[in-house]
């Protein structure tokens, strides 16, 4: 936090213009803060099927009951091979191919929160991962990510006046595969995907701009390619640049195959973290990267019966420790480490008992990891209890909600204050003290940010009990205002018409429907913009 | 419960189009000349009747290739040209064929579909794959996809009931979902939970079945493996891989179910005659197949995922009640076979809606093989040259995998997000990082094109130049020298909906004008080109250039997404 302590306390020059105080003129905010407040990155490693998570962090405590021939003696590793983790008296070790997450672990650049998962959990792979992207409750279908919906609250413009000099980049990135649900709001992508940092294009001056009328499923499909075209050409230029003066410095990434050898475990998703440290160092002022790697879905030999410690899911383990740890090699070596953090998360758990593949079969709750320089380093919670009569139907039983997870780092991290964690999180959460004190320091970054771009459309007065105004502005042509819960629904449809160009206010109630968070939706011609409003009681 | 209003207006030009661009690869002109003039119910039993036979499998074009000389050494037993099908693994693996077998079975797959015949099949094989998915890379033995891939051709127009029963007992599909691990002693759950979440019953708002369920069916399916799995280093005396029950595997116990099946209970015979063990185990599923197909919800979820496949993705109130409840009813009085279904969809009113046309995001497969077909890609029909076709079925599969769909490798059981993943559906497909592979794709194979390699294991497929000809192209138009019909009807066939007459208006003034104003210009160029394909005359000799630039810009055009 130098260079923010630098700005307060020194007189700064910005155009000629002498300034004392920082924050003190919504212009000098504007033209320094972006620089100093934006620069905090979260990285998602996504471990795809459903990472066991007992043969991940395991608690060495409960060996005998671990190692009951009715409980995990098919696959339990061999008490001897665990990875202690110091500190904890013998009691807590790691999956022997996680030598990765025992460095960053003994450096002070981990934390570990046990069991983690949610009331109700589903052992659907698809149902699971919508509620780890939305935050969702088991019995609720979200439309938005809860990293998407943090963007959206963050720029809730985008994508409409985007990029602009507050933010001339994207939002987030997905590293290979699609943007996915998880940075989505409503529809809208809140990042981009890229594959590799050479693909993007330019699109200029074409000719087919012949009308959408986002009414009709056409226009909407028309007007979704057209803004891929758009991002692809806008954002295509920065992060080529981004990419070209960016760079990485640790040899420790995993190599891919050559001259005969196979690729070393976790190339794939080294590669991936080495292109997000490339963009981070280039100075991309993205905020979300996402990357992910897959076959955790281990219902078959998970470990090789002659010697548990190695095996299928000991080789995943290893590829995600060594990729991670080469990446925070790396953002250290870059002068990064401060800005940097990540989390690993995965649809489930396993079953505690093994079954007679070798395997196990979809579980629970799991443990979760956050690294980086700024964690709060340690354990949260305690080793699980493993019960002797435990059957194929038993779970670990959950001691922290994933939501309470994502709510603290935004809070922590990305300083989303108290007051509007909830309008992100859409429900309240048990806080957790994952990030170190001190990341936060209360300024005026947020209302500049979120003044960001075209705000063609907002609620005032907003929070609002029963009724507010919905104030919109036309481009033009066909103009909807539709009013949407948070579950995606349609509740009312304001306007729908073709309007002139200009400026409209229309009145908005919502007295019969529950408090909470609801959004207005404007589709203008292919413009689509989407701001939430919280109904509260009176 | 509503019935489903049949299309009353006429069936022309525009509807045909329609119906041709969403059961087949890409629209070709060829395809609308030939169904000119037929009725609509014609036109679909004629899409719909798809051969019965199995097509030819796929061949073996691979070798190696060290010091400038090729050799034949993978797969020693199988001649080079022939099939792998029938021939078992080599004694000696080294190299190990079963990667390139498998490389073999996805292009002979892809070829299915560029060479495909004028009906349905194609598009409904990638249906059942999407839906009942298997992934190649998973299942590892290229005999297991190829034979999975032959059990959905036989019954993509068949019976649903049947090829659920069928993919029950499939090598491939018993190795996917590990029910060949499925034992008593330790049930696993994986197939008998995706058979009611994914395959059948689905997660629409009936769908009421219990975690309690995923574990009763999993007891039913206890005891099955899998001969011919062996490893390539393992003996293999197994051609056709097949399943095998075994008694002391199987879980005899009782099996309950819950209210959703109507407390259904199913009971094994714990000391079965002998001869008659697996008679029994098949009983079981076959209850339990019954139980199933006997609520409600599975007509319902397949006909949901048909109009998602065939029309769109969104599914609102009216057509839920209106189209999805009353197909769902033709699909049960039907006994779940397959073929009534599509009929009724493609003959149905709201089929033919204008909002239900051209709003599809075109997949992968339908945006390069779709391609290919449309531009009448010149792949050698000369059997000799069957190593030059396998290539360019491989550069079709390729630009069709970058843009997020490896044919034969889904991303996982629930096929691809594009087809169930709210709330954006097909249009996953599009996005920063697949839109450029699409532009890649249409500009390699529209402007480069390919050429096979000169050190082809066949003489005969050396060298071959396989590159789209639009003048071959647009010969097949009405009337090609006529700029503004030649506009007109590119439009119609590229893209899905219709452009603004100034739109049309400067595509030609651009590139077949090139910035002139009379039409005199393209028509007097395109007929000096067409007497004289070798004439020196400056416009003419342009000809070829001008409609390539045309087409690949018109390519650019969000509009040659929709379909």
């Amino acid at each position: 936090m130098k260079r923010r302590s630098f700005i307060q306390s020194v007189p700064v020059v910005v155009g000629g213009v002498t300034v004392n105080a920082y924050g003190s003129s919504p212009m000098l905010s504007a033209m320094t803060s972006a620089l100093y407040e934006t620069d905090r990155v979260l990285v998602i490693v996504q471990l795809s099927g459903g990472n066991d998570g007992l043969n991940t962090l395991i608690p060495l405590d409960q060996y005998a009951t671990l190692s009951l021939k009715t409980v995990r003696e098919n696959v339990v590793v061999q008490e001897s091979k665990v990875l202690p983790l110091a500190g904890t008296g013998g009691k807590t070790g790691l999956n022997p191919g996680l030598t990765g997450f025992q460095k960053l672990w003994d450096e002070g650049r981990m934390s570990i929160i046990q069991s983690v998962g949610y009331p109700k959990f589903s052992y659907s792979h698809f149902r699971a991962t919508d509620i780890w992207m939305t935050g969702a409750d088991s019995n609720e279908v979200l439309n938005s990510g809860i990293s998407g919906r943090y963007l959206a609250y963050e720029y809730p413009n985008y994508p409409v006046g985007f990029p602009n000099s507050t933010m001339p980049d994207p939002l987030a990135i997905r590293i290979g595969g699609n943007v996915g649900l998880g940075l989505q709001n409503n529809g809208v992508n809140m990042g981009i995907s890229i594959n590799n940092t050479k693909d993007l294009l330019n699109l200029t001056g074409s000719v087919f701009k012949d009308p959408a009328n986002t009414a009709t499923y056409i226009g909407k499909e028309l007007a979704y390619i057209r803004e891929v075209q758009r991002q692809t050409d806008k954002f295509g230029d920065a992060v080529e640049l981004a990419a070209s003066k960016g760079k990485n410095l640790s040899t420790l990434y995993p190599k891919a195959a050559a001259n005969g050898a196979p690729a070393e475990l976790g190339q794939a998703l080294g590669n991936a973290l080495s292109i997000v440290a490339k963009l981070i160092s280039g100075g991309l002022k993205t905020r979300v990267y996402w990357v992910s790697t897959g076959g955790f879905d281990t219902h078959a030999t998970q470990v090789n019966a002659a010697d548990h410690s190695q095996g299928a899911h000991t080789n995943l383990l290893k590829g995600v420790g060594d990729a991670i740890y080469a990446f925070m090699d790396d953002v250290k070596l870059l002068g990064l480490g401060d800005r940097v953090a990540g989390l690993t998360f995965s649809e489930f758990g396993r079953r505690i008992v093994s079954n007679a593949s070798g395997g196990t079969d979809h579980g629970a709750a799991q443990p979760m990891f956050v690294f980086g320089a700024k964690v709060n380093p340690g354990i949260l919670g305690v080793n699980p209890t493993i019960d002797p009569a435990s059957t194929a139907n038993s779970n670990l039983p959950m001691q922290y909600d994933f939501r309470s997870v994502y709510g603290s780092i935004l809070q922590d991290w990305f300083c989303v204050p108290d007051t509007d964690i909830d309008s992100v999180m859409l429900k309240n959460f048990q806080k957790l003290k994952i990030m170190q004190d001190g990341n936060c320091i209360p300024t005026s970054v947020h209302d500049h940010n979120a003044a960001a771009g075209e705000n063609l459309v907002y609620a005032y007065p907003n929070p609002f009990v029963d009724r507010t105004k919905i104030k919109f502005e036309s481009k033009g042509g066909h103009t909807m205002v539709q009013i949407i819960d948070n579950q995606g629904t349609v509740i009312d449809t304001l306007v729908d018409t073709y309007l002139a160009p200009g400026k409209y206010d229309i009145s908005c109630d919502l007295e019969m429907v529950p408090t909470g968070i609801y959004y207005v939706r404007l589709q203008n011609e292919q413009i689509q913009q989407v701001k939430s409003m919280l109904k509260v009681r009176g | 419960m509503g019935k489903l209003a049949p299309y009353s207006g006429t069936f022309t030009k525009i509807e045909l189009a329609h119906l041709l661009r969403r059961t087949l690869f890409g629209l070709t002109k060829s395809n609308l000349n030939y169904f000119k003039g037929k009725t609509l119910a014609q036109t679909v039993t004629e899409l719909l009747n798809v051969p019965t036979a199995a097509p030819a499998p796929p061949l073996k074009t691979y070798f190696t290739r060290s010091n400038n000389t090729n050799i034949d050494n993978i797969d020693v037993d199988v001649p080079f040209g022939k099939t792998w099908v029938n021939t078992k693994y080599p004694a000696t693996a080294n190299p190990n064929p079963n990667g390139s077998r498998r490389i073999s079975y996805k292009r002979w797959w892809t070829g299915l579909q560029v060479q495909q015949v004028t009906n349905i099949q194609e598009k409904m094989v990638l249906f059942w794959h999407n839906h009942l998915a298997t992934e190649d890379s998973v299942t590892e033995q290229a005999f297991l996809a190829y034979y999975t891939n032959v059990l959905l051709r036989k019954h993509a127009m068949g019976n649903f009931k049947q090829m659920v029963r069928d993919i029950t007992f499939d090598p491939g599909m018993l190795r996917y979902l590990n029910g060949y691990l499925n034992t008593k002693a330790a049930p696993d759950e994986n197939y008998g939970r995706e058979l009611q979440e994914l395959f059948c019953i689905g997660k629409g708002p009936g769908s009421q079945y219990t975690e309690d369920d995923v574990k009763a069916a999993a007891r039913i399916l206890t005891g099955w493996q899998i001969v011919g799995n062996e490893t390539i280093n393992g003996v293999n005396n197994v051609i056709v891989p097949y399943s095998k029950y075994t008694l002391s595997r199987h879980d005899t116990g009782e099996k309950k179910f819950s209210a959703f099946y109507n407390n259904t209970i199913i009971k094994g015979v714990a000391a079965p005659k002998a001869g008659e063990e697996r008679l029994e185990a098949e009983k079981e599923i076959d209850a339990m197949l019954n139980m199933i197909f006997n609520t409600q919800e599975v007509a319902k979820y397949i006909c949901r995922r048909l109009w998602n496949y065939f029309v769109y993705y969104e599914i609102n109130d009216d057509i839920e009640t209106n189209v999805i409840e009353p197909l769902a009813d033709i699909f049960r009085t039907n006994n779940y076979e397959i073929k009534p279904v599509l009929t009724a969809l493609f003959t149905c009113d709201y089929f033919y809606k204008s909002e239900h046309m051209g709003c599809m995001i075109k997949s992968p497969a339908d945006f390069t093989v779709g391609m290919a077909r449309q531009f009448k890609w010149p792949v050698p029909t000369d059997p000799a040259k069957f190593e030059a076709q396998y290539l360019a079925y491989d550069s079709i599969r390729n630009f069709t995998l970058r843009q997020g769909m490896d044919i034969g490798d889904p991303p996982n059981v629930a096929g691809w997000p594009a087809y169930y993943q709210t709330p954006s559906f097909h249009e996953m497909w599009v996005d920063t990082s697949s839109y450029p592979e699409r532009k890649s794709a249409y500009e390699s194979l529209c402007i480069n094109g390919l050429t096979t390699s000169a050190n082809t294991f066949t003489p005969e497929s050396k060298s071959i130049p396989i590159k789209i000809n639009f003048v071959d192209f647009v010969k097949e138009f009405d009337n090609p020298s006529d700029p503004n019909a030649l506009i007109n009807e590119a439009v119609e066939l590229m893209f899905g909906v219709s452009v603004s007459q100034s739109i049309k208006d400067s595509l030609k003034t651009n590139y077949l004008l090139l910035g002139q104003a009379s039409d005199y210009y393209w028509t007097d160029a395109y007929n000096t080109y067409i007497a004289n394909p070798s004439t020196t005359d400056p416009e003419g000799k342009r000809v070829p250039t001008m409609l390539r630039d045309l087409f690949v810009y018109m390519q650019s055009a969000a509009e040659y997404h929709l379909c």
